[in-house]
């Protein structure tokens, strides 16, 4: 029994580290585009208050994932999956293999951040953060910028989680910070008005500036300096760098390519199973038939132990969600009530 | 001065800290570490007891 997995996050990885362990014959193969090793994306958001975070981040090296029996294909691209042949096509990587041939197919490639259609044109004029990758970008350039003068001030796009999350820990890192909000209150996804309001009072007194109902046009680089140009105001204050964190897009086009069903995310059943019998999606990548697509840690979690104890006959339940009470990593705030989810 | 430890989850930086506990599973206040069943997980991400590591 060959598995391939898709993707090393903590859905792929958490994975194929339980099917290994139910079943040490199975064959597990993950291809990914990662070559720093398997982390843990919610510690990206204390990327800036940590110093050792390239190290520490870094849950599992991939030859330690190797030695507990998991074959990792590294820096490599999925271009095409022959669902008739079950055959995948992939580009780059380690090993020179054009084709891989696969029994299972795990899709679990997560999302990429979402970037507004509006903003694409100045693609070149803003940062986003979504990956290790990304905050590393983001660290260098934070380096290279305090090396020659004191504090940065950064511009953030969007006020929902990630972009609450990244303001309070450039701010509790001695950054400016001002936060940009398309709606009228913080969070309004996850948090109920009163706590949105509880939280832009922790901000405030924080000393970071939060700014609601802010159309934001387009940006422009003068000298050094980049401004967010806002429907109808003149603003032109100049930022260090602008940050877009206007949420996040599962990647599909891969499942779409090969006439699996999409919609925001791959869709699955409750077994997690895409409309190919051979083909399971997880993670946030994957949309069930409630339409939901779980993006927190416990959930994730739960499907990739689920999904390893599924195939290997041990359960036949459907998958259920756990019970999970998600939670913002801003500094020194609490909400009063339940995250919505 | 208290002698109590903090263990960080390497999954989802929540802390685990002896002196507060983990009420919500179960677990005292004052619970040192190594008192904690295995199978306890992080109540936040779910990430066995030995996602966490002690905190400088």
């Amino acid at each position: 029994m060959r598995i391939v997995i898709i993707g090393s996050g903590i859905a792929g990885i958490t994975f194929a580290e339980k099917m290994h362990t139910l079943n040490q014959g199975a064959e597990i193969t993950v291809l990914t585009k990662e070559t720093d090793g398997y982390y843990s994306r919610p510690i990206l958001s204390h990327g800036f208050s940590k110093q050792d975070i390239e190290q520490s981040i870094i849950m599992k090296t991939f030859a330690q994932l190797e030695q507990n029996g998991i074959h990792i294909i590294s820096g490599t691209e999925v271009t095409a999956i022959d669902r008739k042949q079950r055959t995948l096509t992939i580009s780059g990587g380690d090993d020179v293999v054009a084709t891989l041939n696969y029994d299972q197919l795990i899709l679990a490639q997560g999302s990429a951040a979402f970037i507004p259609p509006p903003f694409l044109t100045y693609r070149n004029q803003f940062y986003v953060f979504n990956s290790l990758t990304d905050l590393k970008l983001l660290r260098k350039f934070r380096h290279s910028v305090r090396e020659h003068n004191k504090s940065l001030s950064w511009a953030i796009i969007g006020g929902g989680l990630i972009g609450c999350e990244l303001a309070s820990d450039l701010n509790a890192a001695g950054d400016q910070v001002t936060i940009f909000h398309a709606m009228d209150r913080l969070m309004e996804r996850q948090l109920v008005a009163e706590d949105s309001l509880n939280l832009l009072k922790h901000f405030q007194s924080c000393g970071v500036n939060i700014l609601l109902d802010q159309a934001v046009q387009s940006f422009e680089h003068q000298g050094d300096k980049v401004s967010v140009l806002i429907k109808d105001t003149a603003e032109n204050k100049g930022y260090d760098a602008v940050i877009v964190s206007c949420g996040f897009k599962p990647r599909t086009e891969l499942a779409e390519d090969a006439g699996l069903e999409t919609s925001r995310g791959i869709r699955v059943n409750n077994f997690l199973q895409t409309n190919d019998e051979n083909i399971y999606a997880l993670g946030d990548v994957a949309q069930l038939p409630d339409e939901k697509i779980y993006a927190f840690i416990m959930p994730i979690r739960s499907q990739a132990l689920w999904l390893a104890a599924y195939l290997n006959g041990d359960i036949t339940e459907p998958w259920s969600p756990p019970v999970f009470n998600p939670k913002a990593k801003v500094h020194g705030f609490t909400a009063e009530h339940p995250y919505i989810f | 001065m208290s002698n109590f430890n903090k263990y960080q989850c390497s999954v989802c930086d929540h802390i685990y800290d002896e002196a507060l506990g983990d009420p919500d599973s179960g677990i005292e206040p004052g619970t040192l570490w190594e008192d904690i069943l295995e199978y306890w997980v992080c109540p936040e991400c779910g990430a066995e007891k030995s996602a966490f590591v002690l905190m400088p």
